[in-house]
């Protein structure tokens, strides 16, 4: 089997190493680099477990990508949203309101809504559950799902009046 | 490492990765139909994961630039890249504005991560008759341009499938541009599908131009998926609609033109006895929604 010498920018951190030519980003996160916050659902694009960001804003499949074609590009996964031991506010709504049961379709939610916020800080519902089709959760029934969305869209455009009032350091 | 079960892999096969266009015209030159082309990767990767095989070869278009691109050219109409995705599509002002039909049809493709993904190049190469873009480029005409190391050509769309699975792409050749006529004032458009829940394939999919004048349809295009092997259209029906003003008489009239013209089977979808009843009904809703120019979207 081929290989090729890539490099990866993984939630800020490049890493360079050997994939064979069909390593797929997920298989590249979970078993090369050992970043096994992204999950493995379906393969196929239809369930959402294994959304990551590209650039910071875009969510893509990483089971439906290879590894190879994401030299350059910058990879969020949910590992990448926690700053300092201190929880984005996406992942603080998704605890505060319940929005997490088993919590494997998790990961995937809280990056499916981070690229939903960062194209529409103020989504309406409507907004939310269309924004978040492909992720399937199969314990929540998805409503503290929907509110844990519009906390974190109020939680965020709070703290960014708060910065823009030079409120923060 | 071998592939665990928790991030189940893909065959193996070699990867293309050319920077330029010239190289990936060597590439597909050399190997032909030993290679598969790769872009979004949400076709290929389910159509190799499924039969667990794939070519020797695998293209991937990641490095070319300049294919993202949807232009619209005033007088002359749009024109789509090769690598331009659904999520770009549906965002195109002049889309929503003056191609109804496909802004539709993007609107309700797949997920937003699917969306970011595949092409409509893609979708129109995949040459799969539940293809919604795909449909909706069959209603309103389109040339899909494909290139090889010799030139160009321009394939028109009615002539693009050949069958499922199959195009008129010769294995040396890159399709590189899509290009949309510009309607008039006076065409309208519209798309729907029919699915069991939202990111479902459709069980079948309906678009239509229509060129109206003063209530009076002048030309009509109907393309329908699910209902053969490629996305076809219904060409006795359209032309039913020719000099005619749209009521419930001739809307009725079209619907049991349409039933007689397709030949659905069954399938995990849906079936075909329902598939043929249902294919009239949104013919009917499609057709009143674009004569009355109203979205679908919203």
């Amino acid at each position: 089997m081929k290989t090729r010498s890539i490099t990866l920018c993984v939630n800020g951190r490049d890493y360079t190493f050997e994939v064979p030519h069909n390593r797929t980003l997920l298989q590249a996160l979970r078993d090369d680099l050992k970043l096994t916050d992204t999950k493995y659902g379906c393969g196929s694009g239809e369930c959402g477990g294994c959304t990551v960001l590209i650039n910071g804003k875009d969510n893509i499949n990483s089971c439906l990508t290879l590894a190879a074609e994401m030299e350059g590009k910058h990879i969020t996964t949910v590992g990448g949203l926690t700053k300092n031991g201190q929880l984005h506010p996406i992942q603080q709504a998704f605890v505060e309101l319940g929005a997490i049961q088993c919590g494997f379709c998790t990961p995937g939610m809280v990056m499916k809504t981070a690229s939903l916020l960062a194209h529409n800080p103020n989504p309406s519902e409507d907004d939310i559950r269309r924004g978040l089709e492909g992720n399937i959760c199969r314990c929540t029934g998805y409503e503290n799902i929907i509110r844990a969305v519009q906390k974190a869209s109020q939680m965020i455009n709070a703290s960014a009046t708060q910065c823009a009032g030079g409120a923060c350091s | 490492m071998s592939s665990h079960m928790s991030s189940r892999g893909l065959p193996e096969f070699e990867l293309l990765i050319p920077r330029t266009s010239p190289e990936a015209m060597d590439m597909l030159a050399q190997h032909r139909d030993q290679l598969s082309i790769l872009n979004g990767g949400t076709a290929l990767w389910n159509y190799v994961r499924g039969r667990n095989r794939v070519t020797p070869y695998v293209l991937s278009l990641s490095a070319l630039k300049g294919l993202d691109y949807i232009n619209e050219i005033p007088g002359d109409g749009l024109r789509i890249g090769a690598k331009a995705t659904i999520a770009q599509l549906i965002e195109h002002p002049a889309v929503s504005a003056k191609y109804a039909a496909l802004h539709e049809s993007g609107y309700w493709f797949g997920n937003p991560t699917v969306r970011n993904m595949a092409t409509v190049m893609g979708n129109v190469l995949r040459a799969s008759p539940s293809a919604d873009c795909s449909c909706a480029l069959l209603a309103l005409g389109c040339q899909v341009i494909l290139q090889n190391k010799s030139g160009q050509r321009a394939v028109d769309i009615d002539d693009f499938w050949l069958s499922y699975d199959v195009t008129a792409r010769k294995p040396d050749e890159l399709a590189v541009e899509i290009r949309i006529p510009e309607p008039k004032a006076t065409t309208r458009s519209a798309f729907q599908r029919l699915t069991r829940v939202r990111q479902d394939l459709a069980k079948l999919n309906v678009a239509v131009r229509l060129e109206m004048d003063k209530g009076v349809c002048q030309q009509a295009r109907i393309a329908i998926g699910c209902v053969g092997p490629t996305t076809m259209r219904v060409k006795k029906t359209e032309a039913l609609l020719q000099g005619k003003a749209i009521n419930d008489s001739l809307l009725e009239q079209l619907a049991t033109s349409v039933r007689g013209e397709i030949s659905p089977i069954d399938d995990q979808r849906s079936t075909a006895l329902y598939r043929q009843q249902v294919a009239g009904v949104i013919v009917k809703r499609t057709i009143s929604r674009a004569a009355a120019d109203k979205g679908a979207t919203q």
